[in-house]
């Protein structure tokens, strides 16, 4: 086993420079990062083998008096660590002096060093190679499913946050995930379905890959060719649990980034303490979920993670927040100011976003059905923060109709007025429909990092359409 | 214009290091990035230089009547750097199987190539300052205004200096721009009881044009009013406009993989000759547009940049090839290896991956649908797609669509009241005789407009399906 590099090497490094930078502003902080990992993605062509870049870095933030000023370095010897601190130093010299940065400063100094049990990166690589051979003979045993893909992969990745107010806390994350794909060719088209996982942990993240899920999926593939387009216009809706995970995450998540609160861009800002859906209805933002993708210990700015209540039975209670929001809006950091890496920037993000179980069962979710359509296996969504409308696009479905499950239908679009399928919400299925599935978050367009969106069957009305 | 080359050296200063059997490639990167963040009219963060520098090694080792490839990236760039690299990329090509029955890297040529305009000489000499100075020219606009604001926004300006070295010799190196913005605009006011309206754009362009700022604040706070003033979106099978915007997310994913040598080797490239498009379709993939953000002299593995038609009049006519697709189908590569495709976008640290099979600036050839205008009078009653949510294109059915942020009803040939929300969507391709986005062009617009990986006038789709509330 490879030696696992330690950022807290550094830290003498890290240290000096926050000593400079503290002669010449109130606040600095350093967050470093490190990445370790490999992966296999193979189809019936061919098989890639991949090791994580070895890519690690470090980002300074310090006040400016007016605005934050950052600067960051891909390389932590001294003298690069060194030069960043001069650049960043260069940017002070010529800012405009003012009162202290906003938000209290993090004194957190924690280790968190724990592994997996079972941690992927420990294993032989082979093993992974041969779980991706299974899958796919699994696949290809279903006449018709010929070009299949599946990818695994594992990451340790290191965060190591100190500022100048005493903080210095370290973490490891150790992740495993995967994706495996099904496709189906038939005279020139193309269908597909798939099967995803990802969270932290390490090799039991793989048990989702069984010959019987894998075979669904194959023959739901092969199926999908000959489907019906998904109809269109407005109608009752039933979300499967990773689309109303979806849902909790693009739809309403990205409206309680409180950083659109004071771009005066969520329409959910007014609404606070406000009830907007029945009393069924509870979302959350979790960074401690231990199976989520998108958990951590502590934050980008050193702030520990925690369960944060969003909506309560109905009501709208609660919003994400970093130090300079939560300074703003009068209240106190929740664990959510989140960098994609150490090039970017710190954003409020959110972590693992779930609507919290019901207790009705989905066959009666179902019955309650007269014309609608069941959403599958979520393939995309986007946020509309200020227009508080929504997209979510899925890979597959079934029409309902009077109350039965009827024909597959193929990919289709989701969109409406957030608030509208909120109020409309009549149904949310039992803990043991719970899933919490793996994606990746921008903040619009750029800025990827990992998250978990989470829930059981969600009944309710919108508008879909062929996508 | 810019400079036949650059005095970039990444991939020279490690390939001279290097102690490998051939062949192998190293690809260096040196980026430098400036940005400056806004929110209303105040300026929120600057940040800059962020300074990365790295590299990405490939090797290829004959193995089981194909090859295995081994690749690494690091930013580490001492000796010991460099050894752990090599030893990760051999360890890594022995458990890779790719089926090519030969690797070809591009040599050296003889005599120069023409330039292509990639690098923003202005921006490359004062980045912060002309970063700066472009979000004050995009600000400006808004100065004294109540109606229409500023949300936020970002522009990221990353200067790069590229390189590429190989065991077959060459060694060759380019400098480039790219800058990335996203801006945001609110309408207030207006119809009693509406909520805010907002008109929010992300795009990726080679060059910060100063005289640009104005009028795409101008367009913006057009937009913005018109999400306030939205009227539901109707619902059926309608003609729909689709402009270069919104093409430019539709197309390079799912042309870049079925009309490629990826998609032929998966069977589901089109045959050649098969008529996939209406006639008025001739689609052309051009690595030499200027200021295309994957143009240049050559793609990341050295292969000159041309171009080469995909669809004549419908018909399928070439593929699109790199390296190790080349090598699959004993046919040459067309230059379509490119890095900072996988993930999320366009990204600027191109050397973290290899080198990956996809289309680069796909030109759509203009037709004889004139004006936007024109087009609308030929489209009759159906609607202007200004802006999906997000198309996210399904590379594998071809599937697309997604929400309407923004678009426009067409009524009786003329461009009427703003739409919002509901769905658009269709497939891109499908079998000959199917209805598909490519052979459903009615009409093709005379002006093309270069957007990310498109340079295309706007289409006239003579039916998609659209569900609304209305």
């Amino acid at each position: 086993m490879e030696t696992v590099s330690d950022l807290r090497d550094s830290e003498a490094d890290f240290s000096r420079a926050l000593g400079r930078l503290a002669e010449r502003t109130p606040f600095a902080e350093i967050l470093a990062q490190a990445d370790r990992g490999a992966g296999v993605r193979m189809d019936r062509r061919s098989v890639t083998a991949s090791q994580t870049p070895r890519l690690k870095g470090a980002v300074i933030r310090v006040w400016g008096g007016e605005r934050w000023i950052e600067g960051a370095t891909s390389s932590l010897d001294p003298s690069s660590i060194a030069r960043a601190t001069d650049s960043v130093l260069h940017q002070l010299s010529k800012a405009v002096p003012g009162g202290p940065p906003p938000g209290e400063a993090s004194t957190l100094r924690k280790e968190w060093t724990e592994r997996p049990a079972r941690p992927v990166g420990d294993a032989d690589p082979d093993q992974l190679t041969a779980l991706g051979k299974d899958i796919l003979a699994w696949a290809s045993s279903v006449p018709g499913v010929t070009e299949s893909a599946v990818s695994l992969n594992w990451n340790d990745e290191e965060r190591y946050y100190l500022n100048s107010a005493g903080a210095k806390a370290y973490q490891l994350l150790c992740r495993a995930g995967g994706f495996a794909t099904a496709v189906a060719v038939e005279n020139g088209q193309v269908e597909f379905d798939y099967l995803t996982t990802g969270a932290v942990g390490g090799w039991e993240r793989y048990g989702i890959f069984t010959e019987a899920a894998v075979t669904e999926i194959a023959r739901e593939a092969k199926q999908l060719l000959t489907a019906h387009t998904a109809p269109a216009g407005p109608m009752e809706v039933l979300l499967d649990p990773a689309t109303a995970g979806t849902f909790a995450h693009e739809s309403f998540g990205h409206g309680t980034e409180a950083d659109q609160f004071l771009r005066d861009r969520s329409y959910l800002s007014p609404l606070m303490g406000r009830v907007l859906g029945p009393d069924i209805l509870t979302l959350v933002d979790d960074g401690t979920r231990p199976e989520g993708f998108g958990t951590l210990r502590f934050d980008d700015e050193g702030t520990p993670t925690r369960r944060n209540l969003l909506i309560d039975k109905g009501r709208f209670v609660g919003a994400l927040h970093d130090r300079v929001t939560a300074s703003a809006l009068r209240t106190t950091p929740t664990g959510n100011a989140r960098r994609s890496d150490f090039l970017s920037r710190l954003f409020v993000r959110m972590t693992n976003t779930y609507i919290e179980p019901g207790d009705q069962t989905l066959e009666e979710l179902v019955q309650e059905v007269k014309d609608g359509v069941l959403l599958e296996h979520t393939t995309s969504g986007i946020e509309d923060p200020l227009g508080g409308q929504m997209q979510i696009k899925v890979k597959k479905g079934r029409r309902i109709e009077h109350g039965r499950l009827t024909g597959l239908v193929k990919s289709m679009a989701l969109s409406g007025k957030v608030l509208d399928v909120l109020r409309q919400v009549r149904g949310v299925s039992r803990p043991t429909d719970f899933v919490m599935t793996p994606g990746f978050c921008g903040k619009g367009h750029t800025d990827s990092l990992p998250v978990g969106s989470g829930g059981t069957y969600l009944l309710s009305t919108a508008v879909v359409g062929p996508a | 214009m810019t400079p036949p080359d650059s005095t970039a050296r990444t991939a020279v200063d490690v390939a001279d290091r290097l102690h490998l059997p051939e062949p192998w490639e190293v690809y260096g990167e040196r980026a430098r990035r400036y940005e400056v963040h806004f929110t209303g009219p105040s300026i929120e963060l600057v940040r800059g230089p962020l300074e990365l520098e790295g590299f990405g090694l490939r090797v290829f080792r004959p193995r089981d009547g194909g090859f295995g490839i081994g690749f690494q990236a690091s930013t580490d760039l001492s000796d010991a750097g460099i050894r752990t690299a090599e030893a990760d990329a051999e360890r890594l090509a022995p458990r890779t199987q790719f089926p090519a029955k030969r690797v070809e890297l591009p040599g050296p040529r003889a005599g120069a190539d023409a330039a292509v305009e990639v690098c923003d000489e202005t921006l490359w000499a004062r980045p912060m300052d002309s970063v700066q100075a472009f979000v004050e020219s995009l600000l400006a606009p808004f100065e004294g205004q109540s109606g229409v604001l500023p949300t936020f926004g970002s522009v990221r300006a990353t200067l790069l200096e590229s390189s590429v070295r190989n065991s077959a010799g060459l060694s060759t190196s380019c400098r480039h721009t790219l800058v990335e913005l996203e801006f945001a605009v609110r309408a207030v006011g207006g119809p009693e009881g509406r909520p805010p309206g907002e008109y929010w754009v992300n795009e990726t362009t080679r060059r910060l044009d100063p005289d640009r700022a104005g009028p795409l604040s101008e367009e913006m706070k057009r937009h913005a009013r018109a999400v306030r003033e939205a009227e539901p979106t109707p619902t059926g099978n309608l003609p729909v406009i689709l402009p270069a915007s919104v093409l430019a997310t539709i197309l390079p994913p799912v042309i870049g993989l079925r009309c490629s040598g990826a998609g032929r080797l998966r069977q589901m490239a089109p045959e050649p000759g098969a008529a996939l498009g209406s006639e008025l379709v001739t689609l052309v993939d051009d690595g030499r547009v200027p200021w295309g953000i994957s143009s240049g002299r050559t793609d990341d593995e050295g292969t000159i940049q041309r171009s080469r038609t995909i669809l004549d009049h419908g018909r399928v006519s070439e593929l699109l090839y790199d390296t190790r697709y080349a090598g699959v189908f004993d046919t040459q590569s067309t230059g379509n290896a490119l890095r900072g495709r996988g993930g999320f976008y366009l990204d600027w640290r191109r050397f973290l991956a290899p080198p990956a099979l996809a289309s680069t600036t796909l030109v759509f050839q203009p037709g004889s649908g004139g004006s936007d205008e024109e087009l609308a009078e030929a489209a009759g009653d159906g609607i202007w797609l200004q802006q999906f949510g997000s198309a996210v294109p399904d590379p594998l059915s071809g599937a697309f669509g997604g929400e309407v942020r923004i678009g426009y009803r067409i009524r009786h040939g003329k461009i009427a009241e703003p739409i919002r929300g509901g769905t658009v969507g269709g497939v891109v391709l499908a079998p000959p005789g199917q209805p598909s986005l490519i052979a459903n062009v009615g009409a093709v617009g005379s002006s093309p407009e270069l957007v990310e990986g498109v340079a295309t006038p706007a289409l006239l789709v003579r039916t998609l399906s659209v569900a609304g509330a209305a």
